[in-house]
């Protein structure tokens, strides 16, 4: 099978427009609607960040704070490092980019889920193996978009060819929470957020630590 | 206490500790081998060996636990030219078996002694390559800060080292004991005497017979001899144990300043489960260990008689107990500090 959005060699991947999510979580349900994930898991996340502190001027104290909204999936990233670690080969990188796990090799050792920075292997303890998004491999197939795309109330995720993603929307993908993207070059663009901060300055945390 | 990371933490824990107790016997070997006639030595060293097997393969099993799909379990050497883990795996199976047949080779007199020395070292080099394995898994880990730390390498090593030398040390401390007691009560039964050496010809007899006679010859009573050189041993043992605790101690401390000199969240998070009641019990642990090995066992070791020797034993017993406690726990903050970077 193979149509026009499982091209061999694309290397697929995701952009996300920060200043237009607002956190509605309709990715994250459509992820999970989708792939009918038991309850913990999560392949499309909406992390939100937050941080701030106080604007002195003169003698007056103003707040200034921050918070904006990140969805977050698998990336299928260049140097997958989840495959990399991966004792049992199970996690896979199709001719198209996009990785997944072979779940007739995988061991459950979890190893992935300690390496990936993005969090996208999970661990179904109900098979007792990893899972992770496959950036709807099947829907694509059919020449359908991912089900996270298309659920987005304000088209804030697209996905494409990462060259193509990148000649449109640049090469940012450093903005906090998210990792220093050198580490595993995600397939992912994100055009930031007017506060976005970048990943290395440590200005906010997490504010949903429980939510994803 | 995360129970998830329960088989983990017992299967470094004890495979280091069997690294560390093979590499203790080999140097035993290698330094002794020059003095004593290899007899005294093979009853020296014999008993402490064969525990080792029982040992790790235990640790082997249990850290199968880990796995969430045992079915799959052998898919996991497929990845050796990438993952540390397969690496892992294979070192430690390699370990075993070259182990395993060395003890056998021992037991039954099989091969050459330079052949049986050549098979005793390519374990010890798969048993350092081991722990190689084990601190790259975690220290190659660039996504978790807590990991990609010089301290992987040496926490894993100074458990080698320590629970080695302790094992060592106790395993010889009991044996010699037992051996003592034995002879004590067999006082009365003139037939336990001196092991016939004609009946330890791999030609004589069936293998019962061998058997029989191996047994018996590891159970004759401890000597005056064999317990100089166990004592003069012991000495160095709590020398090197002591030492290394004190490492840890200082290494701590280092570490913990490294991951907040760190800076990321990452970091920070590890930082604030590291330093929690744990570290003091572990730190605490590290800390009797070095002061009973430093200043009873090592001062007492070759001063005390055979026939007094119960409190020496009893000390070293309780070192290892200390130093086995506190790896454990270490090992246990060692897991806790997972936090990744990103989300």
């Amino acid at each position: 099978m193979s149509s026009e959005f499982t091209q061999a060699g694309a290397g697929y991947g995701f952009f996300f427009d920060q200043t237009l999510c607002t956190g509605c979580k309709a990715c994250q349900i459509a992820c999970v609607d989708k792939h009918d994930l038991p309850l913990g898991i999560l392949w499309r996340r909406v992390v939100e960040y937050s941080g701030g502190g106080w604007r002195m001027v003169d003698n007056t104290a103003t707040p200034n704070v921050f918070t904006y909204y990140t969805s977050v999936a698998c990336n299928h990233c260049e140097s997958p490092i989840c495959m990399q670690v991966c004792p049992t080969t199970a996690m896979t990188q199709r001719e198209d980019g996009t990785v997944f796990v072979d779940q007739s090799k995988c061991v459950g050792c979890r190893y992935c889920e300690w390496a990936c920075p993005y969090g996208a292997p999970q661990f179904n303890a109900a098979v007792g193996r990893m899972s992770k998004c496959d950036l709807c491999y099947d829907y694509r197939s059919v020449g359908e978009q991912p089900a996270c795309v298309d659920a987005c109330p304000s088209r804030a995720l697209e996905f494409g060819p990462i060259a193509d993603l990148r000649a449109a929307h640049g090469t940012e993908a450093g903005i906090a929470p998210l990792p220093d993207p050198s580490v595993t070059q995600p397939h992912l663009v994100v055009k930031p957020h007017r506060d976005a901060q970048a990943w290395d300055r440590a200005t906010g945390h997490i504010a949903n630590p429980r939510e994803i | 206490m995360n129970v998830h990371e329960l088989p983990m933490v017992i299967f470094t824990v004890v495979s280091q500790m069997s690294v560390g107790t093979f590499i203790t016997l080999g140097v035993i070997q290698l330094v002794l081998g020059r003095r004593h006639d290899r007899a005294t030595l093979e009853r020296i060293i014999a008993p402490v060996l064969y525990a080792i097997g029982p040992v790790l393969v235990f640790a082997l099993v249990v850290s199968l636990l880990h796995l969430g799909d045992m079915l799959n379990s052998l898919n996991v050497v497929r990845h050796w030219e990438s993952s540390w883990l397969s690496r892992e795996i294979l070192l430690g199976v390699s370990f075993a078996a070259f182990g395993f047949l060395f003890a056998l080779m021992e037991w039954f007199g099989w091969g050459s002694y330079v052949l049986r020395q050549v098979v005793a070292g390519l374990t010890a080099l798969l048993g350092i390559a081991l722990l190689v394995a084990e601190s790259m898994i975690y220290y190659t880990l660039v996504t978790v800060p807590a990991w990609n730390s010089w301290m992987v390498p040496f926490s894993f090593f100074a458990t080698a080292a320590l629970l080695g030398v302790l094992a060592v040390g106790a395993a010889l401390m009991a044996t010699t004991l037992i051996r003592a007691r034995r002879a004590e009560t067999a006082v009365a039964e003139p037939q336990q005497s001196v092991p016939d050496q004609s009946e330890t010809s791999p030609s004589g007899g069936g293998l019962m017979v061998q058997v029989r006679s191996r047994i018996r010859q590891i159970n004759a009573p401890t000597s005056a001899t064999e317990w100089k050189i166990v004592s003069a041993m012991l000495s160095w043992f709590a020398l090197i144990g002591a030492l290394v605790a004190v490492a840890i101690l200082i290494a701590y401390p280092l570490y913990l300043g490294s991951l907040a000199a760190n800076g990321s969240t990452a970091a920070m998070q590890s930082l604030e489960v590291l330093t929690g009641p744990l570290l003091w019990v572990r730190l605490a642990c590290a800390g009797v260990t070095a002061l009973i090995l430093g200043f009873f066992v090592y001062r007492k070791a070759e001063t005390t008689k055979l026939h007094r020797s119960t409190t020496l034993v009893a000390m070293v017993l309780l070192s290892l107990a200390f130093a086995f406690a506190g790896e454990f726990i270490g090992r246990m903050l060692h897991y806790e500090a997972m936090f990744r970077i990103g989300i």
